[in-house]
């Protein structure tokens, strides 16, 4: 018994147990905040290690500190307590090394707010995200078709190595951009405008964001996905995105797709080049480039895109009781309507292949 | 007095549920707020459970996005308002009196008022759920989302209406307590020999005092905008919604001082005990929860790093919250110094006490590091923060006030706890509770946000999620053992004595369980430890006096404080009626209007006592 003696609390075993485990378990998600892929997700990191290796060596400090008075101190036959009160010398000491240990970890936080505050430089890609419930609104000032912006939604892509400035606003409640592997988050407020540091990506890839503030019924399936590209990938998307989806051929199957479209979709969505030109829902300018439907949510393929529009609802939780007509969408708070009833399956089909026809090539 | 002789008499019954219901008795007041916070603390575990079968996998469908809602906003409001704070009202209650030597509160009818709001609050919001219409916007209910526009059903309502039914209650117990401590000491109890739980309820006091009148006008306000139309929050109408974020934090971080020092106090009177030695630095102990509480009232915007505050705010509130860790490590170390040198008996209360030290200090840890606003804007509204809240207010407040349970139960019922059953209840919750909790830390980095009903496999969280599962039904089976004791032992305890633990202070000095008169003979107190000799060891009682406890002058038990309380949550629960139809929404508000200020009438002319109601009844009757 004596050799299991240090086995003898459960309790600690199972705490240790605990942590080795998650440890493994926790190598690796898309969504991590320890593989930092810019500089300021870095110098995020670096305090977050500070931050942890100093309060994890004072908690074990004081968790083999407690055991040891529990062992020391454990009663005894015969041994009686002694009746100290206290000690003036001790208990200064200990207030004051706390403090100490503050500005340790203080001292960089501070210069980290200032840094976070700062202005970007002249020449930063500027990018205004907009959030609705329960998407992305992305809006590139001066770089779309005539110095117009260039709008896209779900999907933001930016070059690496060069500063961005994101903006974010809000259209209706708060949400919370958040892309872990580039920037920590920050809230979209309505009435305000809040800019996130500037960020310089260091890799290519895409990251995954997810809006962190609760904001209603379909919160957690308000995700998006940041495409860091070269700086030619970049230009050529600019480019590809301004340039007009070519005119389609009369009588193909495209072609009915594109009508049915306009007749059904165009209230609410845009495609740059055609008579559609909503701006209810996300921009759909080369929606079929995008790798996901329904924020961030779905694989872009045909099936998703067909039940999509067949009844949103049931992959996406939806206000209940939305109204069938178009009247709805004065109300400020549109949400995607169920196409199963009015449109026929070879209609959908139609539309969701027309949408996704449109390619940035 | 004709007023005085109406179709309720005073009541007098002793025993039996009216004397319960009219109860003005302290004891039997603590006893209602702990049997109801109990009761529950089973509801929201259970809510707990379904959101963590939900989230043990990816894509999991248990529930509905919308039911996921409404049960994690339920379970954070029931465990913060209906059991955590209640518990520590039921302390209060049961204890604050014995510990200073009073026969009761300041108010005693206040006091029962406070419970039945507390009750009444409690259920107007339950009854959402029979409505479909659950509160579903998140315990802080951010603006603008609880707007009509955002949120048409009545689920936000029904919350404002509950809270602030219940924070009234809440309030008026506030003042009670203070004018109780400040008061109804003993000769001699100055306050620098009251009890650590004493200073503590006196502090939690003073910030419900200072911090619910702040949600009051919050929630007020809100209620305003959805019933009659204002923009106190309307984005419409140009208000900032961060003005609910000022408003509801300035109440919000106290309130997270209220839910955690009554526990630092228990620990601080049962460390003593279990040590055979005083606290160590018992003043210091004293004013580094002063401090705490006083600090409490400068951070609520560390709650609001990532809103885009500019950087003089973010850095005087990253300041102001790493400066409360001083007076926290100082409370923790001097905690550890009580038992250094001491004669450490690891029964059951004491290990709940261990058990909130160390979990609460890695709480506090992980709390300083949200104060470092970088690394908070990756961590902010993910996992590590439901970790972080979790550690101080379940590995802090539960764990002490489970401690305080298992100490003062013998006091309460007069009969000891079953070691055994506390012994595995102890080692349940503590694997449970560190077996859900900790793994967290670890979503929270993998940035998993919080309140999400949902998640992809591809987002890496599965295996995390399901340890996280486990051990929530680990926790729920510790609880269980947790009941079957306190059962058991109201039936079959081992009778425990005055003092079974050697305790120091006054309210073992009296049997257990305590005459409805408590003191016999009001003490006299010379020291902080009045029943232990200078060498730790309990001493006996002294042998009481002579006395005739009928010649006792206690306050006789009354309907009115109940019927105050139903008249104000039937108002509440009438604007919601009025809201459905305006005619009968009005008669519903009016009578119950009505029944509350008549019986604030009858509570202000009540007699006394009951003989005396019975005397002026005789005396009408001859003429």
């Amino acid at each position: 018994m004596a050799r299991l003696s240090h086995l003898r609390n459960p309790a600690l075993v199972a705490v240790l147990g605990i942590a080795v485990l998650a440890v493994f378990a926790a190598c690796s998600s898309p969504q991590t905040t320890f593989e930092p892929r810019s500089d300021a997700a870095d110098k995020i990191l670096t305090l977050y290690i500070l931050i942890i290796v100093v309060s994890g060596a004072i908690g074990a400090a004081v968790l083999i500190g407690m055991g040891y008075l529990l062992i020391r101190y454990r009663e005894r036959p015969g041994v009686k307590a002694r009746q100290i009160h206290g000690n003036n010398t001790l208990e200064v000491a200990w207030t004051i090394a706390p403090i100490l240990v503050l500005l340790v970890v203080g001292i960089p936080a501070i210069f980290g707010i200032v840094g976070m505050t700062r202005e970007p430089v002249p020449d930063a890609l500027h990018v205004r995200v907009i959030a609705h419930q329960w998407w992305w609104e992305v809006r590139y000032p001066g770089l779309g078709p005539n110095g117009d912006d260039l709008v896209t939604a779900n999907e933001i892509h930016v070059p690496i190595g060069r500063e961005i400035n994101i903006t974010i606003e809000s259209k209706d409640v708060i949400h919370s951009f958040w892309v872990p592997h580039l920037i920590g988050k920050l809230d979209a407020v309505p009435n305000h405008v809040n800019r996130l540091e500037p960020f310089t990506a260091s890799d290519t890839g895409v990251y995954y964001g997810q809006c962190a503030e609760f904001c209603g019924l379909a919160h957690a399936l308000m995700r998006f996905r940041v495409s860091v590209d070269t700086l030619g990938d970049f230009d050529g998307w600019v480019a590809a995105q301004n340039t007009p989806a070519p005119p389609l051929e009369d009588g193909t199957y495209l072609a009915s797709g594109q009508g049915i479209f306009i007749a059904n979709c165009s209230v609410c969505h845009t495609v740059n080049g055609t008579a559609a030109a909503g701006t209810f829902g996300p921009n759909l300018t080369g929606f079929g480039s995008r790798l996901t439907l329904g924020a961030g949510v779905w694989d872009n393929t045909q099936d998703n895109v067909e039940a999509w529009i067949r009844n949103a609802s049931e992959m996406k939780p939806l206000p209940p009781g939305l109204p069938d007509d178009y009247a709805y969408l004065g109300s400020g708070n549109p949400t995607m309507p169920r196409f199963d009833e009015s449109l026929s399956p070879e209609e959908i089909q139609a539309v969701s292949a027309y949408i996704r026809s449109l390619t940035l090539n | 007095m004709a007023a005085n002789i109406g179709i309720l008499k005073r009541p007098i019954a002793p025993t039996g549920i009216w004397a319960w219901i009219t109860t003005v008795d302290h004891k039997k007041i603590g006893v209602l707020y702990g049997v109801t916070a109990l009761a529950f603390f089973i509801i929201a575990g259970i809510e707990a459970l379904v959101i963590r079968l939900q989230l043990s996998q990816a894509e999991a469908s248990v529930v509905s996005a919308a039911t996921f809602n409404a049960l994690f906003t339920m379970h954070g409001t029931t465990m913060i308002f209906m059991v955590i704070m209640p518990l520590g009202a039921a302390f209060f209650n049961f204890l604050v009196p014995l510990m200073i030597g009073a026969r009761d509160v300041a108010f005693p009818r206040l006091n029962a008022f406070s419970y039945w709001l507390f009750l009444f609050g409690a259920i107007l919001m339950h009854v959402s759920f029979f409505k479909g219409s659950a509160p579903d916007v998140g315990w802080f209910a951010y603006a603008p989302l609880t707007s009509s526009e955002y949120t048409p059903s009545n689920s936000v309502d029904y919350w404002v209406l509950g809270l602030q039914i219940m924070g009234v209650g809440t309030l008026a117990a506030g003042f009670n307590f203070v004018i109780t401590i400040l008061n109804l000491r003993a000769p001699g109890m100055t306050l620098m020999r009251m009890p650590l739980f004493v200073w503590m309820t006196l502090i939690v006091s003073f910030l419900i005092i200072f911090a619910f009148p702040v949600i009051t006008v919050a929630i007020t306000l809100l209620l305003f905008d959805r019933m009659i139309g204002t923009n106190f929050y309307s984005i419409q109408a140009g208000a900032d919604p961060l003005l609910w974020q000022h408003l509801f934090w300035i109440f919000g971080h106290p309130e997270v001082y209220i839910l955690i020092l009554p526990s630092m106090g228990i620990v601080s009177d049962i460390l003593p005990t279990f040590s055979r030695k005083p606290l160590f630095g018992y003043m210091t102990v004293v004013l580094a929860g002063a401090v705490i509480a006083f600090l409490g009232f400068g951070v609520w915007a560390h709650h609001m790093f990532t809103v885009g505050l500019n950087k003089w705010a973010t850095g005087a509130f990253s300041i102001a919250t790493m400066a409360i860790a001083v007076p926290t490590g100082v409370k923790i170390f001097n905690w550890l110094a009580t038992m250094h040198g001491g004669s450490v008996s690891l029964k059951t209360p004491m290990l709940f006490a261990l058990g909130f030290i160390s979990m609460f200090m890695l709480g506090g840890l992980s709390g300083v590091m949200h104060a470092i606003v970088p690394v908070d804007a990756q961590q902010q509204d993910t996992y590590f923060i439901v970790a972080h809240f979790h550690y101080v207010l379940f590995g802090g407040s539960i764990f002490g006030l489970t401690a305080a349970l298992y100490y003062w139960f013998p006091k309460m019922t007069g009969r000891m706890m079953d070691e055994t059953l506390g012994r595995i209840h102890f080692v349940l919750m503590f694997i449970g509770f560190n077996l859900t909790f900790f793994p967290m830390h670890f979503l929270g980095v993998l940035g998993m946000p919080r309140r999400i009903y949902s998640y992809t496999p591809d987002q890496g969280w599965e295996g995390l999620n399901l340890l996280v599962t486990v051990g929530a039904f680990v926790i729920a089976a510790s609880i269980a053992v947790a009941v079957y004791n306190i059962v058991r032992s109201v039936r079959i305890g081992q009778p425990s004595g005055a003092n079974p633990w050697g305790g120091a202070t006054l309210e073992w000095a009296i049997p257990s369980p305590p005459p409805h008169y408590n003191f016999a003979v009001v003490p006299h107190v010379r020291s902080l430890t009045p029943l232990w000799d200078e060498e730790g060891n309990a001493v006996e009682p002294p042998p009481l006096p002579y006395h005739d406890e009928s010649k006792i002058h206690m306050p006789s038990p009354s309907y009115w404080p109940l019927l105050v309380a139903a008249g104000a949550t039937l108002v509440a629960g009438g604007l919601l009626v009025w809201q459905w139809h305006t005619i009968i929404g009005l008669i519903v508000i009016s009578a119950s209007g009505l029944l509350g200020m008549y019986s604030i009438y009858r509570w202000i002319f009540e007699p006394p006592a009951a003989e005396e109601a019975a005397h002026h009844a005789h005396v009408e009757a001859h003429h």
